[in-house]
């Protein structure tokens, strides 16, 4: 414990069972928020964002594509900083929210290069494309496998943690001199680049939506991740007598008296 | 802001763009709603399995407390 | 033996004799280098014209890989024969032997590597005016591989099927450098400025070799209390 300042808060944080009880309280709106600002901009872009003068409605794969692929990326730091926080002051719980990250990273990067490759069937006539975007969203996908099998390689949990945690920050440290030497290596021999997700030069009826989605995104993540996190903490702390007191209060009688 | 499309078979059909929309449309969101509901359902395994777990335990002993006395009611 | 190991200078020359004494071990990722060389043309063409095409990328693929195979057993001698928690305990600064043991290492491999490649530009039909910033890039790259390739080793040497893992985990960061590293060659032989790219190798590895020796050495350090 620190002296003089209180750090009471901290520490208090880095409790799985002040997390647990906490994110018990924001479901319900977290649910309401997420699956509201989904529909909401799911059905704008869609139906009545208008549609783009070259590529017509195939254009419309951008409302799941860029959000995707923005919080693929954005996740990426998140776990890295989570492993980071769990490095340094041995939380924990950090270490959950790090190895919660991890396969929601790792499916909203599919879903990037999934809606990416569909999207390049009728926009350039072949379904996978060299371009620096979808490469580099390749090279995140191969980064969050990494850390995935990492975890799951050690018996004892503790080590498999802090190694993901490692190879997190290394990867991170390498994603800006990745998306850069991409990007560098594909001007270099494409010239002409199609920048469909430009979004300055986006209609302001067409970015709305967009941005819409983005936020909706954000919200899915944070619901997702609270989800499985908590789920990580029940597995890890199943012992304590919180979680038991909860489980029997909860639970109906299972076994036959 | 109107709506692009006359009718639901026009937003379904996309100007002959319709597979690669709701293709990426439809994977998108299964995965994404994959994403939800399967901490949802460990979620509620897990509970089941530790309240089982403490069940037994609690019963266990209050089993073996009671060993002494004949136990007719309590099985 | 192990306790004159200490430092930089120690641990260098340390491997480069445990090297030496297991130069038919050392000797393979060249032999590999080589041999793999000869699969192109049988695979694609013996066409000059198309081989010149392909010669750089394939010879710094080839390079890579070559590379990636020697890295798996870095640390594997030494974590078995304990060697490893010697280094740990000993009371100095970790990134150092670090440096020493990787710089020996590329003195094995990568060196081997680039002096060997202008014998295979040849056998692949690489163009005169690449052969210089081969050799350039390969020097600096390998060595950059040798210092990302080694963190990966760390953390996976407890592990017994490592060498797979370690591939996963090392060859998305092996990217950068081998973008730049055969850009460099191909641009030479365009006629273009290929310092440029050599340039930016070279800042790769000093970012390499000031940051890797820390992650190295905390992953050494987590695998060792398994």
């Amino acid at each position: 414990m620190a002296a003089g300042r209180n750090w009471n808060w901290f520490h208090r944080m880095g409790s799985p069972r002040w997390f647990y009880e906490t994110t018990g309280r924001w479901l319900p709106w977290l649910w309401v928020l997420t699956l509201g600002l989904m529909l909401t901009g799911l059905i704008w872009g869609l139906a009545y964002a208008p549609q783009d003068a070259k590529q017509g409605n195939s254009f419309r794969i951008i409302y799941l594509h860029v959000p995707a692929s923005f919080l693929a990326l954005a996740g990426y730091y998140l776990m890295a900083i989570a492993g980071a926080i769990g490095l340094i002051w041995k939380m924990k719980l950090s270490y959950m929210v790090m190895k919660s990250a991890a396969p929601i990273g790792a499916a909203l990067t599919f879903i990037a290069l999934f809606t990416g490759a569909v999207w390049g069937k009728p926009t350039w006539g072949t379904y996978w494309v060299w371009d620096a975007r979808i490469t580099s969203m390749l090279i995140l996908l191969f980064l969050y496998l990494g850390v995935l099998a990492l975890q799951y390689a050690f018996h004892s949990q503790e080590t498999g943690n802090k190694a993901s945690a490692i190879l997190a920050l290394v990867g991170t440290v390498n994603i800006p001199i990745i998306y850069k030497s991409v990007d560098w290596w594909y001007t270099l021999h494409q010239p002409a680049t199609i920048k469909f997700t430009s979004a300055p030069s986006m209609h302001m009826d067409m970015f709305q939506p967009l941005l819409v989605m983005i936020i909706a995104m954000y919200s899915f993540y944070g619901l997702a991740l609270i989800l499985y996190t908590r789920v990580e903490i029940l597995r890890r702390e199943r012992k304590s007598s919180w979680v038991r007191e909860l489980a029997l209060r909860t639970q109906p009688a299972q076994v036959d008296q | 802001m109107s709506p692009q499309f006359d009718s639901l078979k026009q937003l379904w059909d996309m100007a002959g763009h319709g597979p690669y929309v709701w293709t990426a449309v439809l994977v998108s969101l299964a995965v994404l709603g994959w994403l939800l509901i399967r901490p949802v359902q460990q979620h509620r395994d897990n509970l089941q399995s530790i309240a089982r777990q403490s069940q037994r335990q609690q019963l266990q002993q209050a089993a073996s407390t009671s060993s002494a006395e004949p136990s007719e009611e309590d099985k | 033996m192990i306790a004159e190991s200490q430092g930089f200078a120690g641990y260098l020359r340390r491997d480069l004799l445990l090297a030496y004494r297991r130069r038919g071990e050392v000797a393979s990722p060249l032999i590999f280098f080589v041999l793999v060389s000869t699969l192109i043309p049988l695979g694609i063409s013996p066409d000059s014209a198309r081989l010149a095409e392909l010669a750089p990328g394939i010879i710094w693929v080839m390079a890579l890989l070559a590379t990636l195979l020697s890295t798996e057993t870095l640390f594997a001698s030494d974590y078995q024969d304990g060697s490893l928690e010697q280094l740990l305990i000993s009371p100095q600064l970790l990134a150092l032997p670090v440096l020493g043991k990787i710089l020996a290492h590329w003195l094995v491999t990568g060196l081997p590597l680039t002096l060997v490649s202008p014998l295979i530009g040849l056998m692949l039909s690489l163009p005169a005016a690449g052969l210089l910033p081969m050799m350039a890039s390969l020097a600096l790259g390998t060595a950059c591989l040798s210092l990302i390739g080694a963190v990966g080793a760390a953390l996976t040497v407890s592990l017994r099927k490592g060498g797979l893992l370690l591939s996963v985990l090392v060859i998305p960061l092996y990217m950068p450098v081998i973008i730049f590293g055969s850009a460099a060659v191909q641009s030479a032989i365009d006629g273009l400025n290929w310092l440029g790219p050599l340039a930016v190798l070279a800042a790769m590895l000093s970012a390499a070799a000031a940051l890797c020796p820390l992650a190295i050495a905390g992953a050494l350090r987590l695998v060792s209390n398994n």
